[in-house]
């Protein structure tokens, strides 16, 4: 679905990827594993636009979307969860959610995706009229990941989902990834939690200095003990 | 949230400041200088309100503005009087329109507080190009009076410059509140209101930030020019490119919007009113003290009410039968 091919991108002068390569599968959870710096979250903020590629290809559908601005990938069906979340703090949750479908064919299905997202997430249903910046952590996490599902998209970038959650509520988050799967969805997920994100991964890869070091499906990528000792700390 | 009846207690307020500087004679003078005042508050609300972007060369619209009207009316009048006014209000937007592109263009690149820095000396900037490359009278500016009392004929310049003017400002205040609720009320207002609380969030909803924030920008931009044109160069019947490019405005108009609510629709109104009012009475009873009473009133008053008078109204009267008529 998505295949992206030496990608290369930094900020400024500063060069932070150097050629990753990775492709995800429809209607799978890919995880792209790595340290801090390796360069998880810039990978996906190029992939999704917010940084320009400086060269390389990615392709969505056999459609190369590789120099496409955010707003018209979100047209096409990517969306991201960034990082940090960045809800509207100020306004409730529904709010939240009817602003997360401001495109037109979001809108046109704002009903249906309402429906959808208070199905998978009946607590947000419960808080509905309340202000997100009073939500928990959690339910911050799980609001973010909703209102990027009213955009009504295929591939979901989700980056750190898991950031600054206590473990019990990692586990609700990567629960609800899965959840995602079940509907059809197909996501790229960003992580530093490796168990966690392995437990509910069809396929791992694991960068490394701006580099794919290892990819494979997860049982590849959890076999090989190397990998772990070398670039996992596990 | 769709909702036109604020516009109802906007359109009510001027209704009410027009009556009372017709009927208490000594009354126009200040009713016009709160209406100026509300005017560019309004014009700059419709971009540093709703993207939270602070333009610091706001002023230099008005001064274009001026210029364009300032233009046609002193070199292009033998058009006839109607014709030339309406060519000066064209060029008043045109060439605000042009400014705001350029400027836009290249300073919306940056974001926040980088996007001031850069706007700043962008009045200058056009000032010292007039003077210094004689553009339009240069330094010397266009007087109009002697041009317009020849061409036009003495009765025909009073009319404009008394009448015709201040009709001219208060339509074009009307014109930008109802501009202002139009875009509360359009997708390009929820837009602006997502970009403003967060524009990465607006990025991943699918919205095109650059794109909305240059437009706000613009019909800011145009609206002030039009502000230009009427309340100076049409008022006073002349442009002096110190006079239309002083940074003051551009401050005045900041915290006219910050005082009564940025991103309000009637925030401006209150704003420009407690601001007007308040510099004109306190220059008659302090002479020359009024800027140093004035400061700490207003650090007062926005320490109270960090988002506006009328945000802060807003918030009380939500879930009272007076939401509808506030925002």
């Amino acid at each position: 679905m998505l295949t992206v091919r030496e990608l290369e991108s930094g900020y400024g002068e500063m060069q932070v990827l150097w050629g990753v390569n990775l492709d995800v599968r429809e209607k799978s959870i890919t995880t792209v594993l790595g340290p801090n710096g390796a360069g998880k979250s810039t990978t996906l903020k190029t992939i999704f636009g917010i940084l320009k590629p400086w060269s390389g290809t990615v392709e969505y559908i056999g459609e190369n979307v590789t120099n496409m601005p955010p707003h018209k990938k979100v047209e096409l069906g990517i969306t991201l969860v960034p990082e940090g979340r960045h809800l509207f703090p100020n306004m409730t949750v529904e709010d939240n959610l009817i602003m997360g479908a401001y495109l037109k064919r979001a809108e046109d299905r704002l009903e249906d995706s309402l429906d959808l997202v208070y199905t998978l997430f009946p607590r947000l249903k419960e808080r509905e009229k309340q202000k997100a910046g009073t939500l928990s952590g959690g339910e911050q996490q799980m609001l973010a990941i909703a209102r990027a599902l009213m955009t009504s998209p295929n591939l979901i970038l989700m980056d750190e989902p898991s950031q600054g959650l206590a473990p019990k509520l990692v586990k609700e988050v990567f629960e609800t990834v899965l959840k995602l799967k079940e509907e059809g969805l197909t996501i790229l997920l960003v992580e530093q939690n490796v168990f966690a994100s392995l437990e509910i991964s069809d396929y791992a890869y694991v960068l490394h200095e701006g580099k794919i070091a290892f990819g494979g499906s997860v049982d590849e990528v959890r076999e090989s003990e190397e990998i772990k000792k070398a670039y996992l700390g596990v | 949230m769709k909702s036109y009846s604020p516009l109802i207690t906007l359109l009510l307020a001027y209704l009410i400041m027009i009556a009372i500087g017709q009927s208490i004679p000594g009354m126009w003078q200040p009713v016009m200088l709160v209406i100026f005042y509300i005017a560019i508050g309004q014009a700059l609300n419709v971009f540093l309100g709703m993207t939270g972007y602070v333009n610091f060369g706001y002023v230099a619209l008005l001064g274009v503005g001026a210029y364009g009207m300032g233009v046609a009316l002193g070199y292009y009048n033998e058009l006839g009087l109607i014709p030339t006014l309406i060519l000066g209000f064209i060029l008043a937007a045109i060439l605000a329109l042009l400014v705001s592109a350029i400027v836009g263009g290249i300073a919306l690149r940056l974001r926040g507080a980088y996007f001031a820095i850069a706007t700043i000396g962008v009045n200058e900037g056009i000032k010292y190009l007039i003077m210094g490359a004689k553009i339009w009278g240069g330094s010397e500016g266009i007087v109009l009076s002697g041009i317009l009392r020849k061409s036009f004929g003495a009765e025909t310049m009073r009319f404009l410059s008394t009448t015709f003017a201040d009709a001219g400002v208060i339509v074009v205040a009307i014109a930008t509140g109802v501009v202002t609720a139009y875009i509360l009320n359009s997708r390009l207002g929820y837009a602006l209101i997502a970009l403003r609380e967060d524009e990465e969030a607006a990025k991943v909803m699918g919205i095109n930030v650059t794109k909305y924030k240059q437009i706000a920008f613009m019909i800011s931009c145009v609206l002030a020019g039009l502000i230009g044109a009427t309340a100076w160069t049409l008022k006073l019947t002349y442009v002096f490119p110190q006079d239309v490019f002083a940074i003051n405005y551009t401050v005045e108009a900041i915290v006219i919007v910050m005082l009564g609510g940025a991103g309000t629709l009637l925030g401006p109104l209150v704003g420009g009113l407690i601001y007007a009012l308040l510099k004109y009475y306190l220059a008659i009873a302090f002479p020359g003290l009024q800027l140093l009473i004035l400061a700490p009133l207003l650090i007062v008053v926005i320490l109270l009410f960090p988002e506006g008078v009328v945000g802060y109204i807003a918030k009380k009267a939500r879930g009272t039968r007076l939401e509808n008529f506030v925002r």
